[in-house]
């Protein structure tokens, strides 16, 4: 689904200063897994997950996505195909403080979707109601707490019905109670509806949720690569 | 949800940036209307006051250039005289078609027998009139008898039906000219005979008599023959007659207009400055919003928005920040300018006509492309930094 081939990515920092953030990684994502990349902070795992959904350009190797070469895409093809296979959910607040709650779920349908306006609308309140989240539909961001508004992420995450869900460090902001709760989310996602997951974290407890754990350490993969 | 209601919600969301980017619209809006709306009105004004006057070439005493202008433009009362024989020596002149002599006269200031202080009046010889005539003959059928007046369009009767006491004698209105914006609004005419009863009978009636010298009128007007040349008429006149002046209508009231293209440039440098520093001051604050939202705009990429999407919404938001400040700022000009025009003309020292319905509309339409474009300019930088940024970086920072 996600194959990843001998990609570096460099970033250059101020002053010049070149660092290398991700260093000739192979990595090769099949369908209905549930991937757990793991490392320390700075390991290069968010600029992966980066990688993979073609938010960054590599600065060589190739990003495939369902045999698709995401750099031979135009932006508008790219992003179309974003908007329609991927899911993500960020490691920081990622809701738009303006919109309610369920303006912010329909916000991917906004990008590209095959659902009339009625239908985007009723599938959100459906998938807020999923996460347990029905009664804060005219809510704003502000309104919710930190998990609250993770599953809120999760619920957008989805909109689109997407093949895979890439998730950076999604409860790294959350207490262990609601870690908990969301990773039980992430299970029942996979197991429920069989999408394709790869997630982010530094918590190696997390790695028993997943069908497979990948360790990475300076930008590198250093175990569980198939 | 399209492109159109995320950025409402979003500007709505950001009361003090839009409340920001709306104020620099609604000033760049505000001031080129007033300042559209001043000129051209003043311009009109003129243009409407020569077309009143209805004459090529107008001959005063020499030395009463000034005074003829402030009291066509202004309303100030002018009184000079020069010997009614001019006019017959006028007359003879090649290439002149008709002459036709006025005089002008002045209520009293603050006196009881005058209805009105200080007002400018014109007294025309029906035999020989080609201005007002026309206009009466038009209008009412017939021209105006013994005790008749026209006024300008701000002269209303005060006395009773249609009555104005000037010099202690009952004038009645028959008609008001259409509004000019000049002097001519309040100011009133009547015939040479009114005149003269009125200056008869004042004597007896009035605080203080008026006075019209013997065989005196204060101007000739000229009408030139088609396709004459009227710099050499004007040459001829004061060659025959080197103790007149004569004015050109298409030169007449230049000092109000050197004094108007002196305002206008002042203006201009003004508008310059507000539009440069409004510019400046709305990309800066575009900026800011951009960094601020730079992982918002990432999220937004990562969802599936095209780099144009973010580009196009940025510059959406702009645009309705920028039609809302306009449009305040277009309310407000014309407000202001309506209500208080008298006091502009005062201040200014300016005759003001507010324009056509139709004219007006399209001065509002300028205002408000003129407030899109800069808004739009100033965010132009911003928007283009912001959506070509890699969604990653935009969210790591």
């Amino acid at each position: 689904m996600i194959t990843l081939e001998e990609v570096c990515k460099d970033y250059l920092l101020g002053k010049g200063s070149l660092v290398t953030a991700v260093r000739g990684v192979s990595l090769d994502i099949s369908p209905k897994e549930f991937v757990v990349i793991v490392g320390r902070s700075g390991s290069g795992k968010t600029t992966l997950l980066n990688l993979s959904a073609g938010l960054t350009r590599p600065t060589s190797g190739n990003v495939m996505l369902d045999g698709t070469n995401l750099w031979n895409l135009s932006d508008k093809q790219q992003s179309y195909l974003r908007s329609q296979k991927i899911g993500f959910i960020f490691q920081f607040p990622s809701l738009l403080p303006t919109l309610t709650v369920h303006e912010n779920v329909i916000l991917p349908t906004v990008f590209g979707t095959k659902l009339s306006t009625a239908q985007a609308s009723d599938q959100a309140k459906q998938l807020l109601q999923n996460v347990g989240l029905e009664e804060k539909l005219a809510a704003y961001p502000r309104q919710l707490s930190a998990g609250q508004q993770q599953r809120v992420v999760i619920a957008r995450a989805l909109m689109n019905q997407p093949e895979v869900i890439l998730a950076d460090e999604p409860t790294s902001n959350l207490d262990e109670k609601t870690e908990l709760e969301i990773m039980d989310l992430f299970r029942d996602l996979h197991l429920s509806m069989g999408i394709t997951i790869v997630l982010v974290t530094h918590t190696r407890q997390l790695i028993s949720y997943g069908t497979r754990a990948v360790e990475m350490a300076e930008g590198r993969i250093v175990n569980g690569n198939k | 949800m399209n492109i159109f209601q995320l950025a409402f919600k979003n500007i709505s969301g950001n009361s003090f940036r839009s409340g920001v980017v709306s104020l620099c619209a609604l000033l760049v809006a505000a001031f080129a209307l007033t300042t559209t709306l001043l000129i051209r009105g003043a311009e009109n004004s003129l243009r409407l006051a020569i077309d009143r006057l209805g004459a090529d070439i107008v001959v005063v005493p020499a030395g009463s250039e000034a005074k003829i202008e402030s009291a066509l433009l202004m309303g100030v009362p002018a009184r000079f005289w020069m010997p009614q024989d001019n006019v017959n020596k006028i007359a003879v002149i090649p290439g002149i078609e008709a002459v036709s002599p006025q005089l002008y006269l002045a209520t009293l200031t603050g006196a009881d027998c005058c209805s009105v202080s200080d007002m400018f009046m014109i007294a025309y010889d029906p035999q020989t009139d080609f201005t007002i005539q026309p206009w009466l003959n038009q209008k009412l059928g017939d021209g105006l008898r013994l005790g008749e007046v026209v006024g300008g369009s701000y002269i209303f009767a005060t006395e009773g039906v249609q009555n104005i006491k000037v010099y202690g004698y009952l004038v009645t209105l028959k008609a008001n000219l259409e509004p000019t914006g000049t002097g001519l609004d309040q100011s009133m005419f009547f015939t040479f005979n009114t005149a003269y009863d009125i200056a008869q009978k004042s004597a007896v009636q009035a605080e203080e008599a008026l006075v019209i010298p013997p065989d005196s009128i204060s101007a000739v007007l000229v009408k030139a023959a088609p396709s004459s040349d009227l710099y050499a008429i004007s040459a001829q006149i004061m060659r025959e007659l080197p103790e007149v002046t004569p004015i050109l209508s298409s030169n007449m009231f230049q000092s109000y207009r050197q004094q108007m293209t002196g305002l206008l440039k002042t203006i201009l440098v003004i508008m310059g400055i507000t539009l440069g520093l409004s510019v400046v001051l709305i990309g800066l604050v575009f900026s800011m919003a951009a960094n601020e939202r730079r992982k918002e705009l990432g999220v937004i990429r990562a969802l599936g928005a095209t780099r144009q999407f973010v580009f196009q919404s940025l510059l959406m938001e702009a645009s309705l920040l920028a039609f809302l400040g306009g449009a305040t700022g277009i309310g407000l000009a014309v407000l202001s300018v309506y209500l208080f025009r008298k006091l502009l003309i005062v201040s200014l020292g300016f005759p003001f006509l507010l324009p056509s319905p139709a004219v007006l509309l399209l001065q509002i339409g300028v205002g408000l492309l003129l407030a899109l474009v800069s808004v739009n300019l100033a965010a132009l930088f911003p928007a283009i930094k912001i959506s070509r940024q890699d969604p990653a970086v935009a969210m790591r920072e």
